[in-house]
């Protein structure tokens, strides 16, 4: 009953060449979300700090994307704007071909739930619960049933592979283990955005490979990922990367050949 | 949310810091016990004091002569032109109301008693036998006054338990000769020690015939009449006729009726005052406490502000996050109620162990009053440490560690 799908993993199409993002030919074709000259104006000791200035930026379901640039670039700014955790100063933002300019917090929360999933550099999981609850969190905001919950949370724990670890609070997992926990939380709602701000920042090399295997396998099942970088290692992992400075993109590359998702 | 998960969501981050709810918890349980333990003892209080306004005798209206223009108990001094009060109204009150099942003419006095060598200055009261019923008085030996509702001038008299062992010892004293007020008076009887009630002390106290009483005293009216009505629904009526046949005897309304229920009364507002003052001053205590809560609420918002901006992230609404931090504050105030409650009831159960005269006991009322209030003070108090949870920018939040 289903349509033949894309080939889960390497995206077979175009050739080593850099092609501008809109002419894409991805096989995930339509739009996700759009920025329209959006600018986010901070007002910091009396003088205001422009941390977008006029970024205009449009994203198709299935990309992976890497942000990259210095710090106070604006990448966590164009990171919590595309979460809804920040509303513009101006410009439009439309996510899923809603316009999310104008809504209220109870909205943006919404959207957030429904749509949006968040991985942290420092993982941000609540020490005094499990694995499975700290998993479990986003099923408890969005009110759904206790049995659907744990059902669930072992899926999303066990495509992360730590089911097994399921009953660990955060102080006896490893780094790794913390972000996987925190990725099947960001998972557990199952949001068509992925956002990761420095994902692999606190982890060791090895470590890190092993979580961005990871992100690229969820990148293979359709998932949109938006992720914050410093690292070209990883950056050069992600199908476009995009260069931010002071406030603007500076670089908006599509890398037609990328890595295996092993 | 599911209001399970809000609850255990609440009560996790309670006992996680378990030093500071108990701290907290005991403050409000304190206050909420200060509360319930003064409301509690001014009930037992007004309970106690009408009870000692009813052992002076059920349905009673107090005839005093002379007109009492502002309220107050009668002065018992007949002004000037007034008919005075005499036995004969007394009598004509008995043949004239049959629903006043008792009436008891009433004069007053101090006079000296003597037995032998020994002397004594007490109160004497002429009364008639009814005054034992009416009053509660029992003899430990020999009889009480003679001649049932006759005002008789025998010279016998009644001696209170102090009275007589002052003057007899332990020699028995009933059939003896004593000298009232110079007068030989044969003692036909002692009371039992009945002690003091509203002020008079009935064991320090001589009894004699109401005839007698006036005579001795030398006095032409008599202090009250006091008339007892059959039930608290008759007493209306009995006022009415009583007061009926008065004004026809003496031409003129020139006496006073009080009824027990018109003193009842105001002790009853004047207790109700005392105690609700008292509560009052007590409820600072747990305004005092709701201060507390809502510094705990707003140092936990404050260490927690990284949690709040991670639920925001992961689709918490504003709304979400101040339930889970009202609901914090309110079982927070819960489970000082509890405490509070348990403490006063043992309080309770303590004091009527040790004074089981004193009529203190749990006031359903009150314990719900005080732990309703308790909870109100949680949610206002909790309210704005909420609101400041619920209103962080959850960008600027997620800065902070978890």
């Amino acid at each position: 009953m289903n349509p033949p799908e894309p080939a889960p993993s390497p995206p077979p199409e175009p050739s080593s060449s850099t092609v501008p993002a809109p002419a894409l030919g991805h096989t995930h074709g339509d739009e996700l979300l759009r920025l329209e000259s959006v600018t986010r104006v901070y007002p910091m000791g009396g003088t205001a700090v422009k941390a977008l200035d006029g970024v205009s930026l449009s994203l198709r379901r299935g990309e992976f994307v890497a942000v990259m640039g210095p710090s106070g670039s604006g990448k966590s700014t164009l990171l919590n704007v595309l979460g809804c955790l920040d509303t513009p100063t101006s410009g439009r933002y439309v996510l899923e071909g809603r316009e999310v300019q104008g809504l209220t917090e109870a909205q943006l929360a919404d959207v957030r739930r429904k749509s949006v999933g968040f991985i942290f550099q420092s993982y941000h999981l609540v020490p005094r619960m499990t694995a499975a609850r700290n998993v479990e969190l986003p099923l408890v905001l969005a009110g759904i049933a206790p049995a659907t919950r744990r059902e669930r949370v072992r899926e999303v724990l066990d495509a992360v592979g730590l089911e097994p670890r399921a009953t660990h609070r955060p102080d006896q997992l490893s780094g790794g283990e913390r972000q996987r926990v925190a990725i099947a939380r960001a998972m557990a709602a199952r949001p068509s955005l992925l956002l990761a701000d420095e994902p692999t920042g606190n982890l060791d090399t090895r470590t890190a490979d092993d979580i961005m295997a990871l992100l690229q396998r969820l990148h293979a099942g359709g998932l949109t990922i938006v992720m914050v970088t410093h690292d070209p290692r990883m950056g050069a992992r992600a199908e476009r990367r995009i260069g931010m400075v002071d406030g603007r993109l500076a670089s908006d590359v599509v890398l037609a050949h990328v890595e295996s998702t092993r | 949310m599911r209001a399970l998960d809000v609850v255990r969501l609440a009560s996790e981050s309670l006992v996680l810091h378990r030093v500071r709810t108990v701290l907290t918890l005991t403050a409000i349980a304190i206050g909420l016990t200060s509360v319930l333990a003064l409301t509690g003892m001014g009930e037992a209080a007004k309970r106690y004091v009408l009870g000692q306004f009813a052992s002076v005798g059920s349905y009673l209206i107090t005839v005093s002569p002379g007109r009492i223009e502002t309220s107050g108990l009668g002065s018992g001094a007949g002004m000037a032109g007034e008919r005075p009060l005499t036995i004969d109204d007394a009598d004509a009150i008995r043949r004239q109301v049959p629903q006043a099942v008792r009436v008891v003419p009433l004069s007053l006095g101090t006079a000296s008693v003597e037995y032998e060598s020994r002397r004594r200055d007490v109160y004497l009261a002429g009364a008639t036998s009814e005054f034992a019923a009416m009053r509660d008085l029992t003899v430990q030996s020999g009889s009480f006054l003679p001649g049932g509702s006759r005002a008789g001038r025998e010279h016998v008299v009644v001696l209170g338990a102090k009275l007589a062992r002052e003057l007899f010892g332990d020699t028995p004293a009933a059939g003896k000769s004593v000298r009232v007020a110079e007068a030989k008076f044969r003692v036909i009887g002692v009371m039992d020690s009945k002690g003091t009630s509203l002020g008079v002390d009935f064991d320090d106290m001589a009894l004699v015939p109401a005839g007698a009483g006036m005579a001795l005293l030398g006095q032409s009216n008599l202090h009250h009449i006091l008339v007892q009505a059959a039930s608290a629904e008759a007493l209306p009526r009995v006022s009415e006729q009583l007061r009926a046949v008065l004004t026809d005897r003496h031409q003129e309304e020139d006496f006073t009726l009080i009824t027990q229920d018109a003193m009842l009364a105001t002790v009853r507002g004047i207790l109700d005052v005392l105690t609700l003052s008292l509560s009052a001053i007590a409820a600072l205590s747990l305004l005092v406490a709701g201060v507390g809560i809502m510094n705990v609420m707003l140092v936990s918002v404050s260490e927690r502000v990284g949690e709040i901006g991670l639920l925001k992230s992961l689709g918490g609404r504003p709304g979400d996050i101040r339930v889970l931090f009202l609901t914090e504050a309110a079982a927070l105030c819960a489970l000082g109620a509890i405490a509070g409650l348990a403490a006063h009831l043992v309080m309770v159960a303590a004091a009527r162990a040790l004074w089981p005269a004193f009529p203190i006991r749990p006031e359903p009322l009150w314990l719900a009053g005080g732990v309703l209030f308790v909870l109100g003070l949680g949610i206002l108090f909790g309210w704005l440490p909420a609101r400041s949870a619920a209103r962080w920018p959850a960008a600027d939040a997620l800065r902070k560690r978890v």
